[in-house]
């Protein structure tokens, strides 16, 4: 999870494009975590010591394990919590970004040490997204204002991402949410959800994006938006939902009901109240993931 | 009863629920799928073609999934109707299971539980 806040945070302090960042969100997949990489993000080694190893492995044929552990950077307990990590998949985007070079390993260092004070994400975190570590973020990045529902918002958007992880895929970078009142929408797909936690929810893209989203939700190939293609997207909204319901039965003790999904095409959505806006930036384009709350 | 011979009926507003839940009922060899849009779609379907086993969905418009198991178990008290929903609240459940229901199902759909129900069906002749 928190190398899509982690692409946020390096596209808003500029320190890099989004088409480079785009372009490490796909490689990304096809890398494997460098034990280097690792080490920096838990603290337990600095970049001038993770040049040195890597220096010294073009000489001799050593792991960088081993290599850490010889010159006293690291212990064998240190580089063996690293390797349990290393199939996580953690951080792989800003692997893909300094083997790109479009960071260097010292700015990949601040950067992830000022992302960590900022997001107030402590060093274990890395290695385990548990809800509370993902509410903490979640909470932190959006500002979804003092509102007495502002802890159901946050439980509700911290759920959505790891859908969208589940069911779509990780390429993905989370913009900040804006308020919405009237919005324009190429292709929009709603549902109601109602009860003591009342909310007008919607996923909403331009033709092309709704059809990758739905391929991907669908495991097939939709080339068009019909009505197979949106109700793809509205399974997935219910799925959704319906998760959300589940988890507020049994954690809050608070009965929700759904309502059918509907798909709308070139409108304008006009809510009597602030919604806010969640865009969500893709490799294949920015889906707006809508929610508008009544009480 | 082989599986060849049930007939199931499939009541979803969406047609991707449908149609997923469709290729894999027709590719363990059941011949016969009907497929109803919503609640009394699916009981005017169930009254005409009195299939073997329904699945059915619990949000949907017209008339819910839980409304049109009451009407279905009214006109016929033997129809099997398993509850398919994204909702698995102990509520819902309540719901279904106070409705008459054969089963529940929450979504997204283990095909392995719908060739578990359909071997029962079959059983069941």
């Amino acid at each position: 999870m928190y190398s899509q806040f982690f692409g946020n945070y390096l596209l808003n302090n500029k320190l890099v494009t989004a088409k480079q960042l785009a372009e490490a969100m796909e490689i990304k997949s096809e890398t494997r975590l460098k034990l280097g990489v690792l080490a920096i993000s838990a603290g337990f080694m600095n970049a001038s010591q993770v040049e040195i190893i890597h220096g010294e492995q073009q000489r001799v044929d050593k792991r960088f394990g081993d290599l850490a552990i010889e010159r006293g950077y690291m212990t064998s307990e240190q580089v063996n919590k690293l390797l349990a990590a290393q199939k996580t998949g953690f951080l792989l985007l800003g692997q893909a970004l300094v083997d790109k070079g479009y960071l260097t390993n010292a700015q990949f260092s601040n950067a992830i040490s000022d992302y960590k004070l900022k997001y107030k994400i402590k060093s274990e975190d890395n290695f385990s997204s548990t809800s509370d570590a993902m509410i903490s973020i979640v909470s932190e990045f959006y500002h979804f204002g003092n509102a007495s529902c502002t802890k159901t918002v946050t439980e509700y958007v911290s759920l959505l991402l790891k859908n969208i992880i589940r069911f779509i895929g990780d390429d993905f970078t989370p913009l900040e949410a804006t308020l919405i009142n009237n919005f324009k929408c190429e292709r929009i797909i709603s549902q109601q959800i109602c009860g003591k936690f009342s909310a007008f929810t919607a996923v909403e893209a331009n033709d092309s994006t709704i059809a990758e989203f739905a391929s991907r939700f669908a495991q097939e190939e939709l080339n068009t938006v019909d009505e197979y293609t949106t109700a793809a997207v509205g399974e997935f909204l219910n799925l959704h939902n319906g998760l959300f319901t589940v988890n507020m039965s049994n954690v809050n003790d608070v009965e929700l009901e759904l309502m059918p999904q509907k798909s709308e095409h070139n409108t304008v959505l006009d809510l009597k109240t602030n919604a806010f806006c969640i865009p969500i930036v893709f490799t294949f384009g920015t889906v707006n993931f809508i929610l508008s709350t009544k009480n | 009863m082989t599986i060849d011979q049930i007939k199931v009926l499939i009541s979803d507003d969406s047609v991707f629920a449908r149609k997923k839940l469709k290729d894999y009922i027709l590719s363990l060899g059941v011949a016969e799928v009907l497929e109803a849009n919503d609640g009394q779609e699916a009981i005017d379907l169930y009254k005409e073609n009195k299939p073997d086993v329904v699945f059915m969905d619990i949000i949907m418009p017209k008339k819910t999934g839980i409304e049109a198991v009451t009407e279905i178990l009214a006109f016929d008290s033997k129809a099997k109707v398993v509850m398919a929903s994204s909702v698995g609240t102990q509520k819902y459940l309540k719901d279904a299971i106070t409705a008459g229901a054969y089963e529940f199902l929450q979504k997204p759909i283990d095909n392995n539980l719908v060739q578990k129900i359909l071997q029962n069906i079959v059983k069941e002749g």
